[in-house]
């Protein structure tokens, strides 16, 4: 991550000069500071008979050595925005209208040969890390020296030397020794890192970054960012920073424009898109986002409706349907454009007037009183391990290992870890979708984890799950009838005309019409799709719902609606609920106690006020601090030792001791020699650490 | 990876050993008595039983196939019950044209399939497209005897531009050193696997172009050409190097029609005349060979697949 002994070697010969020259402009004549200037540009995609819209007249500007933030949701026109700088639209898709100016030279209709030249040399991007977005059969070293052969015309020797210093100066250790890797031989925080050091090989001026962290955990999105704004500053570009994520274009962006139905609805300087919101679409899109500080005892906001359609031609104001401001003005007549100063633009008829606040509505529905502590509880989890092969002689990826915790009746208890840390494997054992390596699952007094197929048939019924993806997890030949029927049928509950009112009865419940019954899973959007899924984890009544990352193929304006469903079917039915998820916010929006998972272990367990409001295990405060908060006030993770460093280790062989030492500021030897048990902070909070932040009992489980 | 290659290597010891037994008992059923087939039905009985006798083929089946076995050590295939010669000679005399007409059949055929593919893949559903799939089918569905034909009456009689038989030469090089008589048969023997190659090579090119380091590349500025020769080719070919690994030994078995068709004197003629003269010490070793390429086709095709894509590690 030492960044500064390498920049100095960067201005190879190969390298363009002016680069230097960041405030003083070596183009024009009299330079205004701009670097790109994109006007009322429309783009249209042709896919047989259909044509679809997704950017219609959208004007942003671009300045020298500035974070330009696109927010918005999926088909908001956000990303083909980017496509069509970059002179990339897909098969089938052109620009139609406007233009796109970058320093004086036209983009729109310039040739495909000049095009190429600015592509990756003036202009880069920087997509979403997938597995495939590296050559999966080229080394890195050879994939980042590419555009420097390309557009520099260096020997393979220089372009070589160039991509070692490029790996350096995004932070991979032992650059020379990765020069020769193959991609699927980094992770995915290192991939990013390479992707970036791809894209800023030539030192472009401008950066395009979609999604960049999308993919990624939530501490190593953290780095990659901080990478860009590093890097950015250092190299003197500009960076236009493409997100749906509100906390990131708080935290990272010095001007946002925010897009909608393929226009952009409002621009502006972030502090005052966030102070002085006035788009009623920027207004909704800002109340609906889950925060670490809501009022759990509010429902979220969240806007009605779905994004509009974009293959039809809108007249007014494409929010106009999903907005409580609308008048009829606002659907005939599309908004003119209003200035404020600082730059501060939007498209609306009828302005809000300030931050958001969003009028919340309060649960009705007391929650039921949770039984006491005398009571057994519903689910019992004793000392569970996973393991499963790994391909190699003898050895195991250790999913769980070793986690003991209860969920009482009624209670939603949360799941939080990254990606790997084995909550979605102990997810599955919850319900009996899989069998332990060892311990014990305990339903109802009954160990369900020991129990054969068929004594465990019935009890499923009580053991239900709703999944993270609605579309691979409905059958997509069967209609929504069938597959909310299909539970019923098999448990051999009641004849077909009363599973057929059952099955309205529940699409009621989760807020679908009934026409929903004969629909496909296809002909759904994807929180509709989320509705069913939890529609069908009802249908048999369950007692106990694990619901693994239930809203996160979701946008931020369609999750707070099944958020808010959630919500209400846990306080109506008394279940008790499992809920896992990377998204800390989702997490204390839903459980009222959290387990906090790192490579198999819980590591802290407590209420949610607790574990969010005085967490004591440093991974847990790491994770709070990396989350960017839609807030450009909130401040950032104040000492270092709240930053969690680097990726978590295999689960294939993790480190001795405390799993988390390898990344954990505070770690010292003991930790690397005996592994902490969990120790009481309060009679509900218990923390493995041996450095945790709040004093904890001496012995293990004193308190309890 | 050296564990690896050795345990391949003593699975197809046991495929093989299998093969062999299969095919040796199946011919035992179908002929019991070879001094029958040696001596011809005017023999006398006694005759028979006795050349039986002397060759130990009256022996229990399962004697005889050990003792085959412990001939196969020591690389003997056996004695031709008709032409008076060893097997092994026989097969390797033959071998050689065989390898030549199929290589050169393959060859020419991956050669017009993999940029085929990439071509339709990159122009889907053009005019291009659509015609080089319902050619693909239709040759795909032509019986390679018949399109043989076709081509000997069109190319040889109505058009006299290549001979109607292939050279008899017994040099392996025959295909370099008389291309114009090796010309029907080779073609004949690469339409098919043109047809399949190419759908199968559209089809995997198609799956990586959607894939995002197409996009990357796109970022960086490559132009097209570059793209699709640096970055698509290699991914694009892989599932077509497994598919051509498994299709090694039916390129054995084109040549038995082409190899007929044209009179080319190869593995695939020695097989029919050799069924035809019931000579069953040959039929033997030719399902052998076929066993051998069928296992080895897999395997290199297996190892070229893993030095080709770095993250397929070869163990278990």
């Amino acid at each position: 991550m030492d960044v500064t002994n390498t920049v100095g070697g960067i201005a190879s010969h190969y390298l363009r000069v002016d680069v230097e020259s960041t405030a003083g402009g070596a183009r024009g004549a009299v330079d205004d500071g701009r670097v790109l200037t994109i006007r009322d540009l429309s783009v249209e995609i042709r896919r047989g008979e259909r044509v679809i819209r997704p950017v219609s007249g959208v004007s942003l500007s671009l300045d020298r050595g500035e974070t330009l933030g696109i927010v918005g949701e999926t088909g908001s026109g956000k990303s083909m925005t980017g496509l069509a700088i970059m002179g990339m639209l897909p098969a089938g898709g052109r620009v139609t209208g406007g233009s796109i100016d970058l320093d004086g030279e036209e983009l729109v209709g310039l040739p495909p040969a000049r095009y190429r030249a600015i592509r990756g040399d003036d202009v880069a991007m920087v997509f979403q890390d997938s597995m495939t977005a590296l050559n999966p059969t080229r080394r890195i070293g050879e994939q980042i020296a590419e555009p420097v052969r390309l557009h520099r015309g260096a020997s393979k020797r220089e372009a070589r030397g160039r991509a070692e210093e490029m790996l350096a100066l995004v932070g991979l250790p032992r650059p020379a020794e990765r020069l020769d890797d193959y991609p699927h031989q980094l992770s995915g925080g290192m991939r990013q890192r390479v992707m970036i050091a791809m894209a800023l090989a030539c030192e472009p001026r401008i950066v395009i970054a979609d999604e960049p962290t999308t993919a990624l955990d939530v501490t190593i999105q953290a780095e990659i960012l901080d990478l860009l704004d590093d890097l950015r500053s250092r190299l003197g570009m500009s960076m236009i920073l493409i997100t749906h994520d509100m906390g990131v274009i708080a935290r990272h962006a010095d001007r946002v424009g925010v897009m909608y139905g393929g226009r952009v609805a409002e621009t502006g300087p972030t502090p005052v898109i966030f102070r002085r919101t006035r788009h009623r679409y920027t207004h909704a899109l800002l109340s609906s986002i889950p925060s670490l500080t809501h009022d759990r005892d509010e429902e979220l906001f969240s806007i009605p409706g779905t994004p509009p359609d974009l293959t039809v031609l809108q007249e007014g104001c494409p929010f106009a349907p999903r907005c409580e401001a609308a008048t009829d003005r606002c659907r005939q007549e599309r908004p003119e454009l209003s200035a404020e100063e600082d730059g501060h633009t939007y498209d609306c008829w009828h302005p809000a007037s300030g931050p958001a606040t969003g009028e919340r509505a309060r649960f009705t529905t007391a929650r039921l009183p949770l039984p006491g502590p005398e009571e057994p509880p519903r689910l019992r989890v004793v000392d569970l391990r996973r393991e499963h092969p790994a391909g190699g002689r003898r050895r195991t990826v250790k999913a769980v290992s070793g986690v003991s915790f209860e969920v009482a009746a009624g209670e939603t208890f949360g799941l939080v870890g990254e990606s790997g840390c084995g909550k979605s494997s102990l997810g599955r054992m919850l319900v009996a979708l899989d069998r332990p390596t060892s311990g014990e699952v305990i339903f109802d007094g009954e160990p369900v984890s020991g129990m054969s197929a068929r004594a465990l048939g019935p009890r499923r019924t009580q053991l239900q799950m709703m999944f993270q993806d609605s579309n691979a997890s409905l059958d997509p030949r069967m209609r929504i009838g069938t597959i909310l029927r299909e539970p019923m049928a098999i448990q051999g509950v009641g004849g077909r005309a009363q599973r057929t009112a059952r099955a309205r009865e529940l699409l009621r419940d989760v807020g679908l019409p009934e026409a929903v019954l004969e629909r496909y899973p296809y002909e759904l959007s994807g929180g509709q799709r989320q509705r069913v899924g939890l529609a069908r984890a009802l249908a048999l009544d369950p007692k106990v719902l694990v619901a693994d990352e239930p809203v996160s193929a979701l946008d931020v304006s369609i999750r707070s609606q099944v958020l808010n469903l959630m919500r209400r079917v846990q306080l109506e039915r008394g279940l008790s609920s499992v809920v896992i998820s990377h998204d800390l916010a989702v997490v204390r929006y839903l459980a009222d106690r959290v387990g906090v998972m790192y490579l198999g272990k819980l590591v802290e367990i407590g209420t949610t006020e607790e574990v969010y409001g005085a967490a004591a295990h440093p991974y847990t405060a790491g994770l709070l601090a990396a989350i960017p908060e839609a807030d450009p006030d909130a401040r950032p993770p104040r000492e270092a030792a709240a930053r969690v460093r680097g990726e978590p280790p295999s689960p294939v062989d993790p480190p001795s001791g405390c799993h988390f030492r390898t990344r954990c500021a505070l770690a010292t030897e003991v930790c690397a020699g005996t592994e902490p048990p969990l120790r009481a902070v309060t009679g509900t909070h218990r923390v493995a650490c041996h450095h945790p932040l709040r004093p904890v009992a001496e012995r293990e489980g004193a308190w309890s | 990876m050296t564990w690896y290659v050795l345990r391949r290597l003593v699975v197809s010891f046991l495929v093989l050993l299998g093969i062999s037994a299969v095919v040796f008992f199946l011919l035992h059923l179908v002929s019991d008595s070879p001094g029958r087939v040696v001596l011809g039905q005017r023999a006398s009985p006694e005759a028979v039983a006795a050349f039986n006798r002397d060759n130990g083929f009256d022996r229990p089946v399962v004697v005889q196939y050990v003792s085959y076995l412990g001939q196969l050590a020591q690389g003997d295939l056996g004695r031709s019950y008709k032409l008076n010669e060893n097997v092994g000679t026989l097969l390797w005399q033959n071998a050689g044209r065989s390898a030549m007409l199929s290589l050169a059949g393959l060859v020419l055929a991956l050669v017009i399939a993999v940029p085929l593919g990439i071509l339709q893949a990159v122009r889907r559903n053009s005019l291009v497209d659509r015609a080089a799939t319902a050619l693909s089918y239709v040759l795909y569905a032509t019986p390679s005897f018949l399109l043989g034909l076709v081509l000997i009456a069109v190319f040889s009689q109505a058009l006299p531009v290549f001979p109607a038989e292939a050279s008899q030469s017994h040099s392996p090089w025959v295909v370099f050193t008389d291309p114009r008589s090796m010309a029907l048969p080779v073609i004949t023997l690469a339409v098919t696997s043109v047809a399949i190659f190419s759908q199968y090579q559209r089809s995997a090119a198609l799956d990586q172009l959607g894939q995002d380091y197409i996009r990357v590349a796109r970022a960086k500025g490559l132009p097209e050409r570059l793209i699709l020769t640096r970055h698509l080719l290699r991914n694009a070919c892989l599932p077509l190097i497994t598919l051509v690994g498994t299709l090694v030994p039916t390129l054995l078995a084109g040549n038995l029609i082409v190899e007929s068709l044209f009179n080319y004197p190869g593995l695939g003629l020695l097989f029919l005349n050799s069924l035809q003269r019931e000579d069953y010490p040959v039929l033997l070793a030719y399902t052998l060979v076929g066993g051998v390429l069928t296992v080895a086709g897999n395997f290199v095709a297996d190892l070229v697949v893993a030095a080709a894509d770095r993250r397929i590690e070869l163990r278990k």
